[in-house]
């Protein structure tokens, strides 16, 4: 008798950006260094796809300013995906922005068997909206919790406390760590973590090992950061933003 | 072996994604069978799951010892406990195997650290060894298992409907992540009650055959209904071989992981039991016995009319029925089914169809459509999923002109 024959199935990643494009990230080359750096990185991420075929990579991209809405709407392999630019101008709905992300980090439409989703909020401000009606809609999902919370803060205006709050709570004992919000305060910095967060992050969450419940880690351990950005508070370039 | 077990078998493959990556399969599985002091036999089915991560880096260690501990912890207990006693065994699958399992394998990882720890003399760290580990027992009177972590069982029955018995509860499981409890869990002890179970095979006339998997083999199916297809389909393989290919297959086109199974089949009526390996003659020699007493009572069978095949989802719900502890763990993870058929109610045609293929889905479908009768425990949990869904569950309504499947009506008194 042949082997069952049933669907079997690789296991979808989602990775989300969530990008402030309210009108500061207009100032300074920011919007435009975003851009640049999230499509420069698509090629890295296809890669770290390709090598990993038990996983599905699939990336979509919320917009928040005056308000929140669906930069990348639906769920599109990373290999196909052709980034359009984001543009800058409005206020900060990053609260907003959580809600929207809460929708559908819901089962369904999230599937039973996929992998702990990868969450990259980038800001340089403060949330002008109810952050916290946002994140506490957000960590109501099952999903969001189980979810590898990054975030990464451009320049020195961006609220850290709120983007350690979406992350989670802070590691003890200070120091580097990426379960803190990543500083950018250039291009290249900004590039060097998206890169890192799109290869490296997503090739850990690729095929996770098990992890003990409980464990303070988290769900997916965090690959380190790279070298040259060890210290996520700007000792990389000069100090732009 | 028990007469009442046959054809019992596990394999544990390398995942797709380990083997690319140069790492050893993590999982362990064992399939054994243990005599007590009265002669009687005890089939034991294991697998276990280490969890592979960097800070587990013995796991693959940690998952072997547990099958052999456990297997010495079931053949120390059965020693000193008959198979008869099923009230012991209850109690020793909830409490005693825990215990004597965590003793016997936190020893065996002690033993085991100094020999590969780099430093011989540092403190024995539990989490490197950390594993899952799902326990099957197949006594000739019942069945029962126990354990931690996020392995599955799922029962087969005569009719090739399958239904999932016991899945990791809470944080583990599917839509949990990769959270699971461990071996290592300074608290794993008191974890397995929660997963342990015996049932009395005279309350199981459907049963066919028990499947017991870890993690990955679940998470490489596309749906918890393929999963149970697979279930109701792997049993009928006929070697060993087919089944080691198949679960290379399942990890390939699947999640990556390493993937463990194991299975048995009960004997019984319209059972086949396949000779395998060194078991052959013995099997054979039990089927000759079996083919001459049954000669004139399968004589008689044949000058009957053939009985219509049982609606596998009335076979569902007796069985859900007869044990409500069972419903909630089973219907929890169809929520997403039932969204979908919310949504889109042409869906239920599709199940309602084919309900063999996936009893529980059809079940659902009955229950949309308002023409499920069923115990109120099974209502009750209906009812629950329905609202946790959005939804209201539609009242049955039973008119003349479209009267519920005659499976879902409940039988007169005395025609059955």
């Amino acid at each position: 008798m042949p082997f069952p024959n049933v669907r079997l199935s690789n296991r979808p990643l989602h990775f989300i950006y969530l990008c402030d494009c309210s009108g500061s990230m207009a100032a300074q080359g920011k919007m435009q260094a975003l851009n640049q750096a999230i499509r420069q990185s698509l090629p890295g991420m296809a890669e770290v796809a390709g090598n990993n075929p038990e996983a599905r990579v699939l990336v979509r991209a919320v917009r928040f300013a005056d308000r929140a809405e669906w930069h990348l709407q639906e769920p599109t392999p990373v290999q196909q995906l052709q980034w359009r630019d984001l543009e800058a101008g409005g206020i900060t709905a990053m609260g907003e922005a959580l809600e929207l992300l809460a929708g559908v980090l819901q089962s369904p439409p999230m599937e039973e068997r996929a992998l702990p989703p990868v969450l990259v909020l980038i800001s340089d401000g403060q949330p002008t909206d109810d952050f916290e009606a946002g994140l506490a809609t957000l960590m109501r999902q099952p999903w969001a919790q189980k979810a590898v919370r990054l975030a990464i803060a451009l320049g020195h205006d961006a609220d850290l406390e709120v983007l350690q709050q979406f992350i989670g709570p802070e590691p003890p004992g200070g120091g580097r760590s990426p379960r803190r919000p990543l500083q950018a305060s250039n291009a290249t910095s900004l590039a060097q973590y998206i890169q890192w967060a799109s290869t490296a992050v997503v090739g850990a969450a690729s095929m996770p090992a098990s992890q003990v419940q409980g464990a303070a880690a988290g769900n997916i351990p965090l690959p380190d950061l790279p070298p040259t950005v060890l210290d996520p508070t700007d000792d990389v370039g000069p100090l732009v933003w | 072996m028990s007469p009442a077990w046959l054809a019992p078998q596990a394999c544990s493959v390398l995942g797709a994604a380990h083997g690319r990556q140069g790492k050893p399969c993590q999982d362990a599985s064992l399939s054994t069978e243990l005599v007590g002091p009265d002669g009687q036999t005890l089939q034991l089915l294991a697998v276990a799951d280490g969890h592979g991560s960097s800070r587990s880096w013995l796991s693959q260690r940690g998952s072997a010892l547990a099958c052999a501990e456990a297997q010495a912890a079931v053949a120390d207990a059965l020693s000193r406990t008959p198979l008869s006693d099923e009230r012991a065994w209850r109690q020793l699958l909830r409490e005693g195997l825990a215990a004597a399992v965590h003793r016997r394998w936190r020893a065996a990882i002690s033993a085991d650290w100094p020999q590969h720890s780099p430093d011989p003399a540092a403190a024995l760290e539990p989490v490197a060894y950390g594993c899952t580990l799902g326990v099957l027992l197949l006594a000739p009177r019942w069945w029962g298992c126990t354990g931690l972590g996020d392995w599955d069982l799922v029962a087969v029955d005569r009719g090739g409907g399958a239904q999932l018995l016991s899945q990791e509860e809470g944080i583990g499981g599917l839509g949990g992540g990769e959270a699971t409890a461990s071996l290592c869990l300074p608290q794993g002890e008191t974890l397995w009650a929660q997963r342990a179970q015996l049932q009395p095979l005279s309350s199981q006339g459907q049963l066919q055959a028990l499947v017991l998997t870890t993690d990955g083999v679940r998470k490489s199916c596309a749906s918890d209904a393929d999963f149970l297809a697979l279930c109701s389909q792997v049993i009928q393989l006929e070697e060993p071989q087919q089944l080691r290919r198949g679960l290379e297959q399942i990890t390939r086109d699947g999640s990556g992981d390493d993937v463990s199974l194991a299975m048995a089949l009960r004997a019984g009526p319209g059972s086949n039991p396949r000779p395998r390996g060194r078991r052959a003659a013995l099997a054979l020699a039990g089927a000759a016995l079996a083919l001459a007493g049954g000669l004139v009572a399968a004589q008689r069978l044949l000058q009957r009319p053939t009985a219509p095949a049982p609606d596998p989802v009335l076979l569902q719900q007796q069985t859900l029925c007869a044990d409500p502890t069972r419903i909630r763990a089973n219907l929890t993870p169809r929520r997403a089914q039932l969204q979908q058929l919310r949504r889109d109610p042409a869906a239920a045609a599709a199940l309602l169809a084919a309900p063999q293929r996936d009893p529980l889905g059809a079940l659902l479908a009955r229950s949309q459509r308002g023409t499920l009768t069923a115990c109120p425990a099974l209502r009750q949990q209906l009812a629950t999923l329905w609202r946790e869904t959005g939804g209201k569950m539609p009242a049955v309504e039973v008119r003349a002109d479209e009267r519920p499947p005659a499976g879902d009506r409940p039988a007169a008194p005395g025609s059955r």
